[in-house]
């Protein structure tokens, strides 16, 4: 079938990104480090004024309940975890990256930044049943990074969705991931892979990316990590937590099973740790606006 | 209009005329509505998993998450509203329960959580008079209080009534 769109254009809107922002660039490469520390982290926030305000308002919202309001960083962060400040510095960092709707897939605000979140804490409950050592700690950020690829997608392929619906309707075409090859010539795996490569993303973080959806074709030494990603993501469409018009329209890759010990109990575990997790993380990242699911 | 919104693990009944229970994006889990015709009194419950034994602790705080508490309190939430406690007369209906596309029975909690909301439907005397569940979609869900209607929606599908 020949493209509907030309993938020069998505190819330019990638060029044309903004700059990552030095907050996040310093994140991932202190996170892709095998030996990294909560100071680490604390670094990145302490000398961002904005950040500092933004973590001390998430630690003392009503959420984590505390008696005498918190008022220094290290302790802020030693209640929050750092999950919750990963996902700050992330979300306040990339504009509108996780937040915009996602109109090709009939995903409202925050939809992106709902199911990345979910998908993230999915990924690093996953990551704990591994069969062999990899690099777990990248779990819940390869799980919020996921599906960047959908936020320069989206506009292109709002103009072609209801074809690619109708094909998948009719089994034409057999997943979503299909339907955007076909009528792209590009899936927003790669394309999140492209946008990872422009903005010098770790290496894991940009091979979890390209095959969150395809795990078992990456390299072997990525691919436990991408399979983390991969099964992040279908627990949170599992959950209702998708962006819209794709959810559950992916296939599972059951390759999984070489690299992490999961059960239908252990998954039923993981599904309802993600959602504790999730519940709280959304409601103290969202103290200053209405949660709208 | 005082509509009711549930969440995961939330259940609720209403009697306000004009108004409805509705719940988002269900994936695997599984919405059961109980409507009770005659006095137009309307409950839905949203479970995400069967058995509540599986976190004792997450049982005691949110009871909906689980199926086999879960429909226990709504079906009590009826009565509560002035429906009969023998269920006679109680409109069920199963939304939900999808499944990812997987190859392997691992993932498909969805077929489970519809087992087990039948096993405690059953064992409270009452069974679902229609089902729209399992498939690889997620469904919202909307009960109306005045007509018992149930209406179903999903991204790219559009709506359709149960």
């Amino acid at each position: 079938m020949e493209p509907r769109i030309s993938s020069d254009d998505i190819r330019e809107a990638i060029a044309n990104l903004p700059i990552l922002s030095p907050n996040v660039s310093r994140l991932l490469q202190v996170l892709s480090t095998d030996d990294y520390e909560l100071d680490d982290v604390v670094n990145i926030v302490k000398y961002d004024a904005a950040l500092t305000a933004k973590v001390l308002k998430v630690a003392n919202s009503p959420v984590f309940g505390l008696v005498n309001p918190v008022t220094t960083l290290d302790r802020a962060i030693s209640y929050l975890g750092k999950w919750i400040v990963i996902s700050i510095i992330l979300s306040d960092n990339t504009g509108e990256l996780f937040h915009k709707p996602l109109e090709g897939y009939d995903g409202g605000q925050n939809a992106l930044w709902r199911h990345d979140l979910f998908a993230a804490f999915s990924s690093s409950e996953v990551a704990r049943l591994a069969k062999h050592d990899f690099e777990a700690e990248l779990a819940f950020t390869a799980g919020l990074l996921h599906d960047i690829g959908k936020f320069v997608f989206s506009p292109f392929w709002e103009k072609v969705v209801p074809e690619a619906l109708g094909h998948i309707e009719e089994g034409s075409m057999a997943d979503y991931l299909e339907a955007e090859r076909s009528l792209t010539g590009m899936d927003h795996a790669q394309i999140g892979y492209e946008m990872a490569r422009h903005w010098d993303f770790p290496e894991p973080l940009q091979q979890a990316i390209l095959y969150h959806h395809t795990p078992q074709q990456a390299p072997e030494e990525f691919r436990a990590l991408a399979f983390a990603a991969h099964l992040g993501d279908m627990c949170a469409m599992m959950a209702g937590c998708d962006t819209g018009n794709d959810g559950m329209q992916y296939p599972l890759d059951d390759g999984y099973s070489e690299f992490f010990d999961l059960t239908s109990e252990s998954l039923a575990q993981i599904l309802l740790e993600a959602e504790i997790q999730f519940k709280k993380a959304i409601s103290s990242l969202s103290v200053e606006e209405e949660v709208d699911k | 209009m005082s509509n009711i919104v549930l969440g995961i693990g939330d259940y609720g009944a209403s009697d306000r005329p004009g108004s409805m229970v509705k719940t988002y994006a269900l994936g695997s889990c599984v919405a059961v509505t109980m409507y009770d015709p005659n006095l137009h009194v309307a409950g839905m419950v949203h479970v995400a998993l069967p058995d509540s034994k599986l976190n004792r602790a997450k049982g005691a705080e949110c009871p909906g998450y689980f199926a086999d508490l879960g429909v226990p309190l709504l079906f009590e939430e009826m009565v509560r509203l002035g429906c009969q406690r023998q269920g006679r007369g109680l409109v069920v209906k199963l939304l939900g329960g999808a499944s990812v596309m997987a190859g392997n029975d691992t993932f498909n909690i969805g077929k489970r959580n519809v087992l087990a909301v039948k096993k405690v439907l059953w064992g409270l005397g009452m069974g679902p008079v229609a089902e729209d569940v399992g498939a690889n979609y997620s469904r919202t869900v909307s009960l109306y209080v005045d007509s018992g209607g149930v209406t179903v929606s999903c991204p790219g599908r559009g709506q359709w009534q149960i």
